[in-house]
């Protein structure tokens, strides 16, 4: 189904609640009765065009939004993205952790599988937290910077002495996935792991894990195929016109 | 595990589509290219070299009579063509397989699974157990040395080294070195508390 301005966001939910995370990510809280995406986003503030591309992207794998966000200012994609971030550091992950270390099992080994499991989601906690804050306190705002200037008519010095440092194609090539160490988590739990005495933990744990996988996905493809892209190309022409290589 | 690869050729959205849900519904497939430009299709057979080419009639009507002289003498790439409605199988006696348009689903599902046995035969895909060498790899892995050093530990070259890593995860289904000492720890591969 192709989301348009006019359908209801109650049907929405009803059609693919998994985009209830996406939605709420925006600030809409429940209770929106027969409203239309329309008058969601004009009570919330949302941008209208932006909300649809993200919502239709993830309701439906073949739907492309990179066009026309690649057309729309970088600072309303970062500033979704970051919102993401939050979601991922303050909601999710804790979360799962939380229910990972209810997991017991009744044998010799529930030491053992209860300390390497929160070792390993741990360590991956502190992945994820690097990566988004590298993303935060380096790259969104240089990248903001770079439209800034981008837009301006005149050139700035400040902004000559930080492009004469940084790069964002220095930080395109070395953007790591963020969910590799949960499709391993995945498996683990699947395959690997003894069976623990409560399936339905277990159960919930795998539900999360796919949901915040394609979550994750969805926001590295986002970084990759709008953001990096347009912010070079915008990084180039400026460095053309400050004659920087 | 390495994929059966497909290109599907097929101009129609909607066709292309249909097709692309078919083969994706196999977990031992993945499409390496959708092409939807007649010119093209040569090129990215030659370069990619997939298993399977799907090609709709259209696209070499001219050349039906021998579709493999369209393309290098090198690909391994098998044919299968598209065809709008039903025609005696006679005519396309290079064709490695036909889909119809009025085939139904468990024909076509049939079909494909047929096609793709021929590239991976069963009982093949469920050796995914480690060979003692692969433990090994595992094991220092989690202790936490580099490809560099598993090498000189192991007498094995660096090259050696990463074909294994590669081996071990498509086994396993786990890539990085935590989610690896997990998996060491659980199989008694390594204890606890060496791990790095
Ligand atoms: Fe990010
Ligand atoms: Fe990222």
């Amino acid at each position: 189904m192709l989301i348009t301005k006019k359908t209801k966001l109650a049907e929405v939910i009803h059609q693919n609640y998994h985009l209830i995370p996406i939605i709420t990510r925006f600030g809409i809280n429940f209770g929106f009765g027969d409203k239309n995406v329309e008058q969601i986003c004009e009570k919330y503030d949302i941008r209208q065009d932006f909300f649809l591309e993200i919502i239709n992207a993830f309701n439906d794998e073949d739907y492309s939004p990179i066009n026309k966000l690649q057309n729309l200012p970088l600072e309303i994609t970062v500033s979704y993205l970051l919102k993401s971030h939050q979601y991922f550091n303050k909601v999710k992950l804790p979360h799962i952790e939380n229910l990972i270390s209810k997991l017991e099992w009744t044998s010799a080994e529930n030491k053992k599988n209860k300390s390497i499991l929160n070792k390993f989601f741990i360590q991956y906690r502190k992945e994820v937290t690097e990566h988004t804050l590298h993303e935060e306190n380096e790259v969104y705002p240089f990248i903001i910077e770079i439209e800034k200037n981008y837009n301006l008519s005149q050139n700035n010095i400040d902004f000559y002495r930080l492009l004469e440092k940084k790069s964002v194609i220095k930080y395109a090539e070395t953007h790591d996935e963020l969910n590799t160490s949960l499709l391993d988590l995945k498996n683990i739990i699947i395959k690997y792991l003894p069976p623990s005495d409560n399936i339905d933990i277990t159960e919930q744990i795998l539900n999360e894990i796919f949901d915040l996988e394609k979550d994750m996905k969805d926001h590295t493809d986002i970084e990759n195929s709008v953001v990096i892209p347009v912010a070079i190309k915008m990084e180039n022409k400026l460095r053309k016109r400050f004659n920087l290589k | 595990m390495e994929k059966v690869s497909f290109i599907i050729a097929e101009k129609s959205f909607v066709i292309r589509t249909g097709l692309m849900k078919i083969i994706n519904s196999f977990t031992e497939t993945i499409i390496i290219k959708e092409v939807t430009e007649y010119k093209t299709i040569i090129k990215y057979v030659n370069k990619l070299n997939p298993d399977f080419l799907i090609i709709n009639l259209k696209f070499i009507e001219d050349a039906y009579d021998d579709i493999r002289k369209m393309f290098s003498e090198n690909i391994k790439t098998k044919f299968i063509i598209f065809t709008g409605t039903k025609r005696s199988k006679e005519h396309f006696a290079y064709f490695d397989e036909q889909i119809s348009v009025d085939d139904d689903k468990t024909t076509i599902l049939k079909k494909i699974q047929v096609l793709i046995s021929g590239i991976i035969p069963y009982g093949n895909e469920d050796n995914n157990e480690l060979s003692e060498r692969e433990k090994e790899v595992v094991k220092q892995i989690a202790l936490g040395k580099t490809n560099k050093e598993i090498a000189e530990e192991l007498f094995i070259s660096v090259h050696t080294v990463i074909t294994h890593r590669k081996n071990i995860t498509g086994k396993l289904g786990i890539k990085t070195v935590s989610g690896l000492t997990v998996y060491a720890i659980l199989n008694n591969i390594i204890e606890i508390n060496e791990a790095s």
